[in-house]
């Protein structure tokens, strides 16, 4: 019998798993789906499956079943309780090996991205980077089934489609927030099986001495709803001052483009963008922002976008749902007045 | 901390060094190079061209008499000039003033429409060819001086950036903040004798260019002057150059002009090209480029000391430009190559003084540029004193041509009562004769 | 002595990229080609420790022979040393081919002088993977420490570096024992303003070329596009999206137009998916 895996790789840290591998399990369940239909003969099965390292986190496992893997293969050693590059690509990449999967996803966080070359490049095998788009090929097949995996390049202004021919697995990372994050059902049924480590004791010639929590202010962006962002055309940094009184009123988070990063005005982990995070809030809010494509790729599975400019001829235009031109520093505070105005009659 | 035991005995050294390599910078760099001279060249810019920007048309006698075979090393040239004229714009109507054929039917052509981007890296080009060493990205901040106060280098903005030399060249451009540091001049530009040129370069398929301006191949280039209701009304000139498949359609008007009436200059450019006349010369055309660079216009007021004790100053940082002629190109050329030769012979008696430099100037004297610098010095203040160019004689030279040609069926006398209203509604006889004096003087230079 | 070995890869300027509208393809005229902007901050950083230390900084790259200038450029910045790997034989190479020479590379820089540390920049900006780093970290058994954002210390007696990495939410003091691969963030060094004799310098210099024969033995099947899995199925330009309405301010006011726009928009207030 051949047995067609989809592998993901879940991403965890301190028993917490990164919202990511829910949304990639989603998507191997959609490639699954596209196999089975190609799938001739009854002699042929498609699984989705997925990799779960760290220590204790027994329980996590039985999360992603419920987020749809159908088997789950864990390992957990104390030398594993703490990311690392060298034990975590040995642990994966001996699992790859073992159970030949035709293809596997990996978040690409800054983690699944510091992994995922490594162990590409342990199985001599094709990786694709930062993919917005993963189908399984209609018209092609040699002896296994072909991922088209399409990602930007040149800054946003293209979109290429890759395939990796006579090389399993093909890999491919994909930034959060790309894709939704699929159902939980919790009475899933599905299969955990524990495999042993891999220990190398030379991997301790690197050693994490601390690690220290930065997002104080609870940015997360990715994962906001509301968005406030602001560009260039702020002027300088205050003016995020106002924008976060209108994310604060909305109940929002406040974004920013490269070129505000790059100033100085706002931290990196505001940034949105290519380089920067990708988000899929309901309600977008772009004062001062042109509208490059490098922000447009991070930004255009918002729900419902609102765009602020002096130029009418500003390329955010394009892709907003609505526009007004005019001078954001009118524009915001009056809008932060009539919604204030909203909320305070609605709780009447 | 350990430095590289190198850099101790590092002393960059050479015969002689250029300020700037733009046209005066490269055309002096290319005659003392081609006498065997160990010449360096230091840009400000990225590389050659990064900081220039013209109209424009370069004179090919000019670069022939540094290379009398240039065209071998296939200069990147757009079209030749093969019609210039002048045009007279009024408010909605134009007449055009140009020749084509006779003296402009030469080959090579006089004068080639050409891009600065891609000319001054070949100018550059040709210079390291002959051996000159080209530094970028670095700028040349003051002279070096000994204990005797003798010239001995200059001093660049980087670290141990010093390079010896005995004699130094400067051609650092319009903004000659060195050559005002050095003293050949004691004051700094004049905002009634500057000028800011500003123009779009657009993108259009040959044939259109061809057919919208009337030229007969791609070979085949148009410059026009365009006087009249260019700038607002204020004194200025624009100009239109056919490039292969590009234009450029720009103007110049003076900084003083600009600041009294609180002018914006991409809004002086908006006009132009907004015109009813030259609107559709560029519609549906791709804008490439948008631009501007300042160009000196005082000349002869602005001329600084040619040369002082190991230093000699050539080009738009000496105020060369003749700007009715259109000539500021060539004038950095030549004087670029006089005062390379003149570092020639300063080395051949291994004397630098003033005295041995001054060769610079006394050549310069005899060359056309010198001559017009002085013949043409009160243009730039004439038409800044008699706007009436600029609106009036445009507008009623219109007015006369279209009389003229709409007067079928009508008495011919009494067109030419018309034509003479037309002119004394708007200047009476008195003034425009007056007028016509001024303009002789300002140009022959009485 | 303190060895770095440095690799770059020159790319376009992606910033000032166009899409010609008619035929939905890359204007690359025009388009200057620069030196990946991390790989120069990463070469600043290794140049920085050297003049610490002392040393030798060696730069490497693999691409057609105009990187020659990107070369040069890190010679200005304080390199001491350029090799350019460079056969019509490697051009169509992926990320596993291009970590596979560039590996084979240090390998034999390595047998000259050994190396301490070598640094990539975190990723080009023109392919964005980040892939490259990592994957030669893994064929020379070297430790890879990715988004480095601070180096800390050297210590080429004690064969030990500290350094600070950066990630989304948190971030990490690691040591490691020397050799090690970094892949470096622009915060990690600044890019000098080189002296005028190392501008000189880089003017003058003549990268070393390696070719496919020689220095280098090469598995052929492993390098170009022979060694790249993955290809390029079919490129696209990103669909054109429908603009939406526009309100001017100047027309309607500002307070009106506001309350069109919130008219208009939906919502309800925010609710996190995911804690």
């Amino acid at each position: 019998m051949i047995l067609h895996r989809v592998w993901v790789y879940i991403e965890q840290q301190g028993g917490r798993v990164h919202p990511v591998s829910w949304e990639l399990l989603g998507v191997a369940n959609d490639l699954a789906k596209q196999l089975k239909t190609k799938i001739g003969s009854a002699n042929e099965k498609v699984s989705v499956e997925c990799v779960l390292l760290g220590n204790n986190i027994r329980t996590l496992a039985r999360d992603a079943i419920c987020f749809g893997a159908e088997r789950v293969y864990l390992v957990e050693h104390s030398a594993l309780e703490q990311y690392m590059n060298a034990p975590y690509c040995k642990n994966v990449t001996a699992l790859a090996k073992k159970y030949a999967p035709e293809v596997f996803l990996i978040g690409a966080t800054n983690l699944g991205r510091d992994l995922a070359g490594a162990v590409a490049t342990s199985l001599e095998t094709g990786l694709t980077a930062d993919c917005t788009e993963l189908v399984i090929d209609e018209v092609d097949r040699i002896d296994h089934p072909l991922l088209l995996a399409t990602r930007p390049a040149f800054g946003g202004n293209i979109l290429a489609t890759i395939v990796c021919r006579e090389r399993l697995p093909q890999m491919a990372s994909v930034r959060p927030r790309v894709f939704p994050v699929p159902p939980k059902s919790d009475n899933a049924v599905g299969e955990v099986i524990t495999e042993k480590a891999v220990i190398d004791f030379r991997d301790r010639r690197v050693e994490l001495v601390e690690r220290i929590q930065i997002d104080q202010e609870g940015v997360n962006l990715e994962y906001a709803d509301i968005i406030v962002s602001g560009g260039r055309g702020l002027g300088d940094a205050s003016g995020f001052k106002m924008l976060k009184d209108l994310a604060d009123v909305l109940g929002g988070k406040v974004g920013a483009t490269r070129p505000c990063v790059d100033a100085g005005w706002i931290a990196y982990e505001h940034q949105v963008g290519q380089t920067g995070k990708t988000v899929r809030p309901k309600l977008y809010i772009a004062a001062g922002i042109s509208g490059a494509l490098q922000h447009k790729v991070g930004t255009q599975n918002a729900d419902f976008i609102i765009a602020i400019n002096k130029d009418p001829h500003a390329p955010i235009f394009d892709m907003a749902d609505v526009g007004i031109v005019g001078d954001l520093y009118d524009v915001i505070p009056e809008m932060i007045a009539q919604v204030r105005q909203q909320k305070e009659s609605e709780s009447l | 901390m350990i430095k590289k035991v190198a850099s101790l005995n590092h002393q960059l050294s050479f015969d002689a060094v250029v300020v700037g390599a733009g046209l005066a910078g490269c055309a002096t760099a290319i005659a003392m190079a081609k006498e065997g001279l160990k010449v360096a060249i230091v840009e400000r810019g990225q590389r050659p061209g990064s900081k220039n920007y013209f109209g424009g048309a370069l004179y090919t006698h000019a670069i022939a008499e540094l290379l009398p075979d240039y065209m071998e090393w296939k200069p990147p040239f757009e079209r030749a000039v093969t019609e210039a004229g002048f045009w007279f714009l009024s408010q909605n109507g134009l007449t055009k003033m140009t020749v084509q054929g006779g003296y402009l039917d030469k080959a090579p052509a006089d004068a080639f429409i050409t891009l600065r981007s891609k000319f001054d890296v070949w100018w550059a080009d040709q210079a390291q060819r002959l051996g000159a060493f080209l530094i970028p990205k670095t700028t040349v901040v003051d002279l070096l001086r000994g204990n005797d106060g003798r010239v001995q280098g200059i001093k660049t903005d980087r670290e141990d950036g010093e390079i010896h030399s005995p004699v130094v060249i400067i051609c650092e451009g319009v903004n000659n903040l060195l050559t005002q540091r050095v003293g050949l001049i004691s004051h700094d530009l004049e905002p009634s004798r500057v000028a800011l040129g500003i123009k779009q370069l657009i993108s259009l398929p040959a044939d259109i260019i061809n057919s919208r301006f009337g030229l007969q191949s791609d070979a085949h280039g148009l410059a026009v002057s365009v006087l009249g209701d260019v700038s607002l009304g204020l004194p200025g000139m624009g100009f239109i150059y056919t490039g292969k498949n590009n234009i450029s359609v720009g103007l110049g008007v003076n900084l003083d002009v600009l600041a009294e009436y609180r002018l914006k200059p991409y809004e002086v450019l908006k006009h132009y090209l907004e015109h009813p006349i030259i609107k559709p010369l560029i519609k549906d055309g791709q804008l490439l480029e948008y631009g501007a660079h300042l160009i000196p216009e005082g000349g002869w007021t602005d001329l600084p000391a040619l040369q002082t004790d190991g230093v000699m100053v050539a080009g738009d940082a000496a105020a060369m430009v003749n700007a009715l002629h259109w000539e500021g190109t060539n004038m950095a050329m030549v004087a670029g190559r006089i005062a390379g030769e003149t570092a020639v012979l300063a080395h051949k008696k291994n004397d630098f003084t003033c005295n041995t430099l001054s060769e610079y100037s006394r050549r310069l004297k005899d060359e056309f540029l010198l001559k017009d610098l002085r013949q043409y010095r009160g243009f730039s203040k004439f038409l800044e004193t008699h706007p009436q160019f600029m609106d009036v004689y445009p507008s009623f030279m219109n007015d006369a041509m279209g009389l003229w040609f709409s007067a079928f069926g009508k008495p011919k006398k009494q067109l030419f009562r018309e034509i003479f209203q037309s002119l004394t509604k708007r200047r009476s006889v008195f003034h425009a004769a007056a007028d016509m004096i001024s303009m002789a003087k300002a140009v022959m230079g009485w | 002595m303190f060895h770095a070995v440095v690799a770059i890869k020159q790319v376009p300027d992606t910033t000032n990229i166009r899409i010609d509208p008619e035929t939905g393809n890359l204007v690359r005229a025009g388009v200057p080609a620069i030196l990946n902007p991390y790989d120069a901050h990463a070469l600043a950083a290794a140049v920085e420790w050297k003049r610490r230390l002392g040393g030798i900084v060696t730069i490497l790259s693999m691409g057609p022979p105009s990187f020659a200038a990107s070369i040069r450029e890190g010679i200005e910045l304080g390199a001491d040393r350029g090799i350019l790997i460079s056969a019509r034989q490697f051009s169509g190479a992926d990320t596993l081919a291009t970590s596979y020479v560039l590996a084979k590379a240090i390998e034999k820089i390595h047998s000259e002088e050994p190396v301490s540390v070598i640094f990539f920049g975190k990723q080009a900006i023109d392919g964005d993977t980040a892939q490259v780093g990592p994957g030669v970290s893994v064929r020379l058994d070297v430790p890879v420490i990715t988004y480095c954002s601070k180096i800390l210390l050297i210590d080429c007696e004690q064969n030990e570096i500290v350094v600070q990495r950066k990630a989304e939410n948190y971030t990490e003091i690691i040591r490691a024992a020397l050799p090690v691969l970094l892949t470096c963030e622009k915060e990690v060094s600044k890019i000098p303003f080189a002296s005028l004799p190392d501008l000189v310098r880089s003017l003058r210099y003549e990268p070393e070329i390696w070719g496919y024969e020689e220095p280098l033995e090469l598995d052929r099947d492993k390098v170009g596009s022979k060694g790249s899995p993955t290809i390029v199925f079919k490129t696209a330009t990103p669909a054109q999206t429908e603009a939406g309405e526009l309100i001017y301010c100047d027309a309607v006011g500002v307070a009106n137009a506001v309350k069109k726009v919130l008219e208009r928009t939906e919502f309800r207030s925010a609710t996190r998916v995911m804690e």
